[in-house]
């Protein structure tokens, strides 16, 4: 790698506030050691290590000329990414929901999704696990709705003060919609809600509202 | 007479051929530079007819350069112990487990589950006999998603010539307590101080407060649970 700015700077440690004890000079080559966030770990030539924000690695070319690429929290990441990790807080029939989700993105618009949560009210407890499809309708866009659907398990677990407490697994199934919101950087907003059904072992199915807003983040 | 005039003929004679001789014998090399310089403007006109100079290819194939994986060290796992103070119940040792996901430089996701085994209360224990928890009860269980932003980033100087990255950080989340044979939701807040000794070894002093609400004795009311641990956590 081949420094073209100027010079590049040398933090003594990952963060904006880090003073500046080394500077690399134009064309003088680094060599990638790690990355921590947006900050990169370099040596240069002569073997002095530092570490370059992510906004002056951009101004860094490879050997033949072409510049140096690498995955960015902004918006283009927000529209195109691998991954995403979230945390949603929520109401599940009444009950406080807390529940996490992964998604492995297929294409920006395709994402596989699984999620747990953990459901705590004044009747019962449970768990939750779940995974589905998600179809976001227009990545690009700062607020962009979702659908999605999937299916999981619950396992109910009612308070010992009521008559006759039973725990039980059922299965289930999902169909819901929502929106992200880019916030900054990796971070975005979402809302959801999702219909659900229980295939309990009794007559009668049980249809679940599940409402929840949440935190997540790209990689 | 005839004779003085045949000498000096002779002699004339003489004197030329040995001239000639003399100066045949200087230029010996002569003819040879003659030719030389012959066959040179011979190549010149020959390169000049074969028309275009020929253009130098270089045999080296054009470097195709790919760059290797990069090493992210954004995700941070450990151990931490400490004491719990369980409302109610006493202060007791508590040990757990912690993970975080680095997303910038100022804010990070985490995720952490800990145990502690909860004392008696003072009712029980002036009261002789009775037990409120049997001894499964008496363990409590938490876990807790929370969003950390990392406060005061800066360093510390242990003597002259060692220096660390340091940070102060704050902690809020929402969770769950296992407790007394019931799950309730919580919400913790806190802070934390964190030193690295090297670029993947972080140490962690840190204080949280559980807050969740419990009726177990008698009336509904906000428990606060304080815990305060020490944590050593790598960078991977």
């Amino acid at each position: 790698m081949f420094v073209t700015a100027p010079y590049l700077e040398l933090h003594t440690a990952p963060g904006r506030g880090f003073p500046i004890t080394q500077v690399v000079a134009r064309d003088e080559s680094v060599d990638i050691l790690k990355r921590q966030t947006d900050w990169f770990k370099v040596r240069t030539a002569r073997g002095v290590e530092g570490w370059a924000s992510y906004k002056d690695m951009l101004s860094v070319v490879l050997a033949d000329g072409t510049p140096f690429t690498f995955p960015m929290g902004d918006r283009a990441g927000f529209t195109s990414h691998n991954g995403e990790i979230g945390v949603f807080a929520g109401d599940y029939s009444g009950a406080t929901l807390i529940s996490a989700y992964g998604s492995y993105s297929f294409n920006s618009q395709m994402a596989l999704e699984v999620s747990l949560g953990q459901f705590l009210g004044n009747a019962s407890n449970g768990t939750l696990a779940d995974v589905g499809l998600i179809h976001v309708f227009m990545p690009e866009w700062r607020f962009s709705p979702f659908v999605t659907l999937g299916t999981g398990i619950v396992h109910i677990e009612p308070k010992a003060t009521l008559v006759a407490p039973l725990d039980r697994t059922d299965q289930t199934a999902y169909v819901g919609g929502g929106f992200r919101y880019y916030l900054t950087r990796r971070f975005f907003a979402r809302a959801e809600y999702r219909s659900q059904y229980v295939f309990t072992s009794r007559n009668d199915n049980e249809k679940v509202d599940e409402w929840k807003l949440g935190f997540a983040f790209f990689f | 007479m005839e004779t003085g005039i045949r000498i000096l003929l002779l002699s004339v004679v003489l004197a030329l051929s040995g001239c000639a001789s003399i100066r045949n014998w200087l230029d010996r090399d002569e003819p040879k530079e003659d030719t030389s310089a012959q066959a040179d403007t011979q190549a010149d006109t020959d390169d000049a007819s074969q028309a275009p100079p020929r253009v130098i290819e270089p045999e080296v194939a054009r470097r195709k350069i790919k760059v290797p994986r990069i090493d992210t060290e954004n995700i941070e796992v450990g151990g931490v112990f400490g004491a719990l103070s369980v409302e109610d119940f006493g202060t007791n040792p508590v040990y757990g487990f912690t993970a975080a996901y680095h997303v910038t430089e100022d804010f990070f996701f985490q995720a952490e589950a800990g145990r502690t085994t909860a004392g008696k209360t003072s009712f029980e224990t002036l009261g002789g006999n009775v037990t409120l928890l049997t001894g499964n009860q008496r363990q409590f269980t938490y876990y807790n998603l929370a969003l950390g932003y990392n406060f005061l980033p800066g360093e510390v100087f242990l003597g002259r010539n060692l220096t660390m990255t340091s940070g102060f950080y704050l902690l809020g989340g929402i969770g769950s307590v296992d407790f007394a044979g019931d799950q309730n939701f919580a919400v913790s807040f806190g802070a934390g101080y964190r030193v690295l000794p090297t670029d993947w070894l972080a140490i962690h002093v840190r204080m949280q407060d559980r807050i969740f609400n419990s009726d177990l004795l008698g009336e509904k009311k906000l428990t606060n649970n304080l815990e305060a641990n020490i944590g050593l956590t790598v960078f991977f």
